[in-house]
């Protein structure tokens, strides 16, 4: 019932998972897409995506179809993917190149920037100019688009712009290109996804490529146990040395953690990487010869940067891996990931893409998984909410923390 | 009365050679000949008459229906394109 539905956020047992209906039920899928979805900004994709004039980037997110456009300015604009006419989809493609945006029903055709330029046979006194097609905000964060189907969008991203464009600017993200993309339908709920994403306690057991390269202390996991604390030990001064020495050359580094305090929720923290410490690739050495920007030195860790409620990126020297989930059904989602490298790059020469997408594609295909297992669990009658690990799930439970208190706030406008 | 230049303009596809004088824009001859091409705003925008130009120049006035590179690989749109020359276009 929509009313019990409604109730549940406010009695969310702090520290523990969600109660089940949050992970199976489509009443709280609606407003998962309503009050998170349609009231924030929305990590759908990078600019590489849509570098030229005439470019179409298009995102579906549940009931809202959204095509995103680079004007002959080169600006960005955002708009939702139907016609003003009679409501058919405009553009198809995920990736397109148009002269103007013309429905392929009736021909109606729209400017880059949405306004309504011709519609055949429509009689004297049809206002043209009421018919533009419904804007959609759009920001882009040093070259990551974002977007926010609300009327007012939250205000704060501008706070997360001017905090994280030291720390994404040294990779050039505008500079980049594709490499490689792959979608995963993941099985269960989009939050399953994002849980699953903010902790590392499974990373040992869980992801043997991707701990050739990551510690998992960078992730909010705290060890116990002599050697496990002194591995800790080791890790932390590392960061401190690390850290010093990155920001020196003008490479932001430092943690800044607003997942569960801000509405725009983000974390950042530039984190060392194991043995030759350059890229999260089974080497631990880059994947590309050719680095990112302006950059001169390969060994700067990965630049971890992780926004609510939909995406998290790591930034190397050599190569980008950016992460999106979006909701499909109450218990399936989209991961879409994207690996981008220098757009100078080639294919062959200063990269080999099996090695480029190692240990992503694999971790992707594990973290499906454990996400698949959760899911299977979460609704059957055994299910009851289980206890968050203080000392290594303090990420998710900010997660849940931020969901919930966007949610509530969602429910009481 | 014009007494401007007359240019044949060749269908690869259809075999069909129409005239279209140069003051003509390449749509509206091949419409009174009886060609049927796509077509709807007739003013350069909409891009629906889009065609292949194998051969021959065209003076187009295009209002953002066809893009730079669409140009550079031989499109142009009829609706808004005087012939310059003799034409062969893919239709």
């Amino acid at each position: 019932m929509m009313g019990d539905v409604r109730a549940l956020p406010a009695r969310r047992k702090v520290g523990y998972t969600l109660e089940a209906p949050f992970y199976t039920d489509p009443e709280i899928l609606k407003l998962d897409l309503d009050l998170i979805f349609g009231r924030h900004w929305i990590f759908v994709g990078v600019e590489p995506e849509i570098a030229e004039p005439g470019d179409c980037l298009t995102v579906d997110i549940g009931p809202h179809a959204i095509v995103v456009t680079r004007d002959d300015d080169m600006a960005l604009n955002a708009f939702h993917n139907v016609c003003r006419h009679r409501g058919a989809r405009l553009i198809e493609e995920r990736h397109s190149n148009v002269g103007r945006v013309v429905c392929p029903y009736h021909q109606w055709t729209y400017g880059l920037d949405g306004a309504l330029l011709f519609a055949g046979h429509m009689p004297k006194g049809f206002d043209k100019s009421c018919h533009g097609l419904k804007t959609v905000h759009v920001r882009s964060l040093a070259g990551l688009i974002f977007v926010c189907l609300a009327d007012e969008p939250p205000a704060d991203f501008a706070a997360m712009e001017q905090a994280m464009t030291p720390y994404l600017a040294p990779h050039d993200i505008a500079h980049c290109k594709v490499a490689h993309s792959e979608d995963i339908i993941e099985p269960g709920n989009w939050k399953l996804t994002m849980e699953n994403n903010r902790e590392c306690y499974h990373c040992s057991g869980a992801h043997p490529e991707l701990t050739k390269s990551i510690f998992a202390e960078g992730f909010g996991f705290k060890p116990v146990g002599a050697a496990a604390e002194a591995s800790a030990a080791r890790f932390h001064a590392l960061v401190d040395t690390l850290h010093g020495e990155w920001e020196n050359i003008g490479v932001a580094s430092r943690e800044i953690d607003h997942l569960a305090d801000c509405v725009t929720g983000y974390r950042t923290e530039r984190l060392p990487l194991e043995d030759a410490g350059e890229s999260e690739t089974l080497d631990t050495r880059v994947a590309c010869r050719k680095l990112l920007g302006g950059l001169t030195q390969k060994r700067l860790g990965a630049l971890s940067f992780w926004t609510q409620p939909n995406s998290w990126h790591h930034f190397m020297s050599d190569h980008i891996v950016t992460f999106a989930v979006f909701p499909i059904t109450a218990e399936t989602a989209l991961l879409r990931t994207t690996w981008l490298v220098h757009q100078d790059a080639v294919e062959g020469i200063d990269y080999e893409k099996d090695n480029l997408i190692a240990v992503w594609h694999a971790t992707n295909a594990q973290d499906s998984s454990l996400v698949g297992k959760a899911s299977d669990g979460v609704r059957t009658s055994g299910y009851q909410p289980g206890p968050y690990s203080p000392d290594t799930e303090g990420l998710v439970e900010k997660f849940c923390v931020w969901y919930v208190d966007r949610l509530k706030a969602g429910l009481a406008a | 009365m014009s007494d401007a230049a007359i240019f044949s303009v060749t269908f690869s596809l259809s075999g069909r050679v129409v005239s279209c004088g140069a003051d003509e824009v390449v749509l509206d001859a091949a419409l009174a000949a009886g060609m049927k091409i796509p077509f709807t705003c007739r003013e350069g925008l909409c891009g629906t008459c889009k065609c292949k130009l194998v051969s021959g120049e065209v003076d187009m006035k295009h209002q953002g229906g066809i893009r730079p590179k669409e140009i550079a690989a031989g499109k142009f749109l009829p609706c808004c394109s005087k012939p310059l020359s003799d034409l062969v276009i893919e239709k």
